[in-house]
């Protein structure tokens, strides 16, 4: 079996894309479901998504060498399976739209305000068509080199934002709090639930992954985590959780205050710019999900010919999915969160489950 | 832009003729998601104001 991929690539993928929802919508999210104790949400996430993640990882040491698709054929059937796949192809078509729409906004409301939605999705359609002609590997290597340069910067950021911090912002905490932070994790939960994206990739990985690679996918989600938790900090110790509640892209307006010793100043524009990465290759990849949801669902053997018309379809209902940023957060708090956690949890749990039950019947026919 | 969309349909027949002949499933796949995308393409031009999912969600949502 070929091995296109490798389960380091993947991690590095998972946070890549994990990013900006990390730094747009987490901090805001959690600021205003907890207040000045949102930071401590992240932590609690860990207790959804670590196990997920042993899902996952227990999944691909079961199935070597198979999808999300084919082991769910073993376990559920092939109708059932079906319905499932189309499923996940409407989420995925959800979350690009979603994903497109948040983009073209993130760059009117930080660098383009007077720049029309067209242009930016017109330039990105260009721009992804050029990435997946390249093929799927260039989009996963491209986050695998530049993802160790952006965790540099952020490391500078969290360290030049440190002495910013105001201590009555993120204190007292107190245990009044806890079941806010606890029901607000659901936001971190739904972004860092992203890891189950390894299983439909998991026939490019080969047979064999070894124990040090599946060990990646765990420092994948421990840097999730951490840096879950460490933007979340910045952003409500430097801003003030009401504030950061009520701003559409609040750790762009927390980096303003940041300086570099008072030497380089507006790191802003480099975290528009990781922003930008970070959506553009998280459409890059739910476009590849897209086309493989197709290849399993109608059995397809060439796939060039979906891509003209699928752009056509996504790019006309960016329009119809929300058409300002308002109704994007409601969408988003609302719809996503909940979709998010049924794609991301409920149907794997349920994959996992079922797995283990009929894991001696299906490793008899292999 | 749904007449570029239009222009990448035509040119994606004629590019990708042989998959798209090849198999039934892949002609027939290929012109309902056109027709699809055409159809979302010619609603927006006609009306460009319309509500969008999110905004009819909230209505009832609330």
């Amino acid at each position: 079996m070929n091995k296109e991929l490798s389960l380091r690539q993947i991690a590095y993928m998972y946070v890549f894309i994990s990013i900006s929802p990390i730094l747009r919508q987490i901090p805001r999210a959690l600021a205003a479901a907890a207040g000045r104790s949102a930071y401590i949400s992240p932590l609690w996430s860990a207790v959804a998504i670590l196990p997920i993640t042993a899902i996952v990882i227990g999944l691909l040491k079961a199935f070597p060498g198979l999808n999300i698709y084919e082991i769910m054929i073993q376990a559920f059937g092939a109708f059932l399976t079906k319905i499932i796949i189309f499923g996940y192809l409407l989420w995925f078509l959800l979350s690009i739209t979603a994903k497109i729409n948040i983009y073209a906004q993130t760059l009117q409301f930080t660098l383009m305000p007077q720049t029309r939605t067209n242009f930016f999705l017109i330039t990105l359609i260009v721009l992804v068509a050029y990435a997946l002609l390249r093929g799927i590997k260039t989009v996963f290597r491209f986050s695998e080199f530049t993802l160790g340069t952006i965790l540099v910067i952020f490391a500078i950021l969290f360290v030049c934002g440190i002495s910013r911090i105001r201590k009555d912002y993120i204190l007292p905490v107190s245990t009044i709090h806890l079941m806010d932070t606890v029901r607000a994790s659901v936001g971190v939960i739904t972004v860092g639930g992203n890891v189950i994206l390894t299983l439909f990739f998991a026939d490019k990985l080969g047979i064999s992954t070894t124990k040090k690679e599946k060990r990646t996918l765990w420092y994948g989600t421990f840097i999730f985590l951490i840096l879950c938790f460490l933007v979340t900090l910045v952003t409500i110790g430097i801003t003030g959780a009401a504030l950061t509640a009520n701003l559409p892209f609040p750790f762009y307006i927390t980096v303003k205050s940041i300086s570099f010793f008072n030497i380089f100043e507006r790191f802003e524009v480099i975290v528009t710019l990781i922003c930008v990465l970070s959506d553009f290759i998280a459409i890059c990849i739910f476009m590849i999900l897209i086309v493989r949801c197709f290849e399993w669902l109608f059995d397809l053997k060439q796939k060039g010919f979906l891509y003209a018309p699928l752009t056509m379809i996504i790019f006309y209902l960016t329009y119809y999915l929300s058409k300002t940023q308002f109704e994007f957060d409601f969408l988003y708090q609302n719809v996503i969160v909940y979709i998010n956690l049924v794609f991301q949890y409920l149907i794997p749990l349920l994959l996992g489950l079922l797995s283990l039950f009929k894991i001696k019947k299906i490793k008899k026919q292999f | 832009m749904i007449y570029v969309f239009a222009v990448s349909l035509i040119y994606t027949m004629i590019k990708k003729k042989d998959q798209l002949l090849g198999a039934n499933r892949n002609l027939v796949l290929f012109l309902l998601l056109s027709i699809i995308g055409l159809t979302l393409g010619i609603i927006y031009v006609i009306n460009p104001y319309l509500s969008s999912i999110s905004s009819m969600l909230e209505k009832y949502m609330k």
